[in-house]
């Protein structure tokens, strides 16, 4: 009785949240999603990180999410880490080793490949009304225009619309040419860059490897960056962070 | 971390060693990692979809507006209004701000659950502001 209650009970589904180096020496924090211990699971070259899951419908909370970046954070803090998207489940621990067994190599790599690096998550962004007023200062056509629209009221809904589509246009230009030269300036002290999708927000959002000794190197090119760009452009830099936007596997996971 | 605590020499850019609002953390850990396919991800399906559709913005007259609106409600040096000088200090309060609040209220409201509930007013409170 007593052995069986050490074991997860067989209904337990398996949380997963990444994957170590067998030999990684961890201490593993206490409380995962759904609040569980998390443990490892060794598995030949390589180990998961996991933890219980409660069989019946898992309702996911606040916590569970920032729980799971808690994890990864605390792990990567004293080794590398291969991270798991959020949400990684599977039926039993057994599961998890049958994932493991055959990537055992592709693992290893991987964990070479991103140690002694971090993640950095960067955010640049407009100031909208510093931006707005360049491109006015730049544009007499859009100055014109501007001029005329602020008077006519609704009769210039025309020429508002048509004022807004130059805007956007411009807008559009800068942010490419402004994301271009972020990303040569930042890319000499990164190892990878994993660009997001460009859309209305961000003139980049951008995720960069970084060697640990380039760490200082980055951050001053960024602190430049900044300088230059103030008052028009804000930066937001976050982390270092366990590596997730490079983490991939080449197959495209189980069974295949 | 050492590099989230030193100090900048302006304000345009800001360090933080970790996530703090939950869309910044969900930024980090959805669809970034390895993935286990063929099991059924835990019930995160409607966070992702939502997000993703979010991310998609279109260029329509509606947008167009927006920017004929904000500027037009611009008060451009030539008109005698604060030259950028005098922005320096309000960037908090620009409508980029606004806008990146809305997108990240809808993450928000799909995570915060019953026992969320005070963490969730207080953080479309925060993307409002």
């Amino acid at each position: 009785m007593s052995s069986e209650s050490v074991e997860a009970p067989p209904i337990a589904q398996t949380y997963v949240y990444g994957v170590v180096a067998r030999e990684a020496a961890l201490e593993l924090p206490v409380a995962g999603v759904a609040d569980a211990p998390v443990r490892t699971l060794p598995e030949g070259g390589v180990a998961a990180l996991v933890s219980p899951l409660p069989a019946e419908r898992f309702r996911v909370r606040r916590r569970d999410l920032t729980n799971h970046l808690r994890v990864l954070e605390e792990v990567f803090a004293a080794a590398t880490v291969v991270p798991c998207a959020f949400g990684m489940v599977v039926p039993s621990e057994q599961s998890v080793r049958e994932f493991l067994q055959p990537r055992q190599a592709e693992l290893r790599a991987l964990l070479e490949r991103l140690d002694g690096h971090v993640q950095l998550n960067v955010r640049a962004s407009y100031d909208e009304d510093v931006v707005l007023r360049e491109i006015v200062a730049n544009d007499p056509s859009i100055a014109q225009l501007r001029e005329r629209t602020r008077t006519q009221g609704n009769a210039g809904y025309f020429d508002r619309i048509r004022l807004g589509e130059l805007i956007a246009a411009e807008l559009a230009r800068l942010r490419e040419r402004d994301a271009d030269e972020l990303l040569q300036r930042l890319s000499e002290h990164a190892a990878d860059i994993a660009v997001d999708e460009p859309s209305d927000g961000p003139v980049l959002k951008a995720s960069f490897l970084v060697a640990r000794d380039r760490l200082e190197a980055f951050d001053a090119e960024l602190e430049q960056v900044a300088n230059t760009h103030a008052p028009r452009l804000r930066i937001d830099s976050l982390g270092p962070l366990p590596p997730t936007a490079f983490a991939a596997l080449e197959g495209a996971g189980w069974g295949s | 971390m050492s590099i989230a605590t030193r100090g900048t020499a302006s304000n345009y850019l800001q360090r933080a060693p970790s996530p703090s609002g939950l869309a910044d953390v969900l930024d980090v850990i959805l669809d970034k990692g390895i993935v286990i396919d063929a099991f059924v991800r835990i019930s995160v399906i409607g966070i992702e979809l939502i997000t993703i559709d979010a991310r998609i913005v279109i260029a329509s007259v509606d947008t167009y507006l927006r920017f004929a609106e904000a500027v037009n409600r611009l008060d451009l040096m030539e008109s005698g209004g604060v030259g950028l000088e005098d922005l320096r200090g309000d960037s908090d309060g620009s409508s980029k701000r606004k806008a990146r609040g809305a997108v990240e209220g809808v993450k928000e409201k799909l995570t915060g659950d019953a026992d969320d509930d005070k963490d969730k007013a207080k953080e479309s409170q925060k993307s409002r502001s």
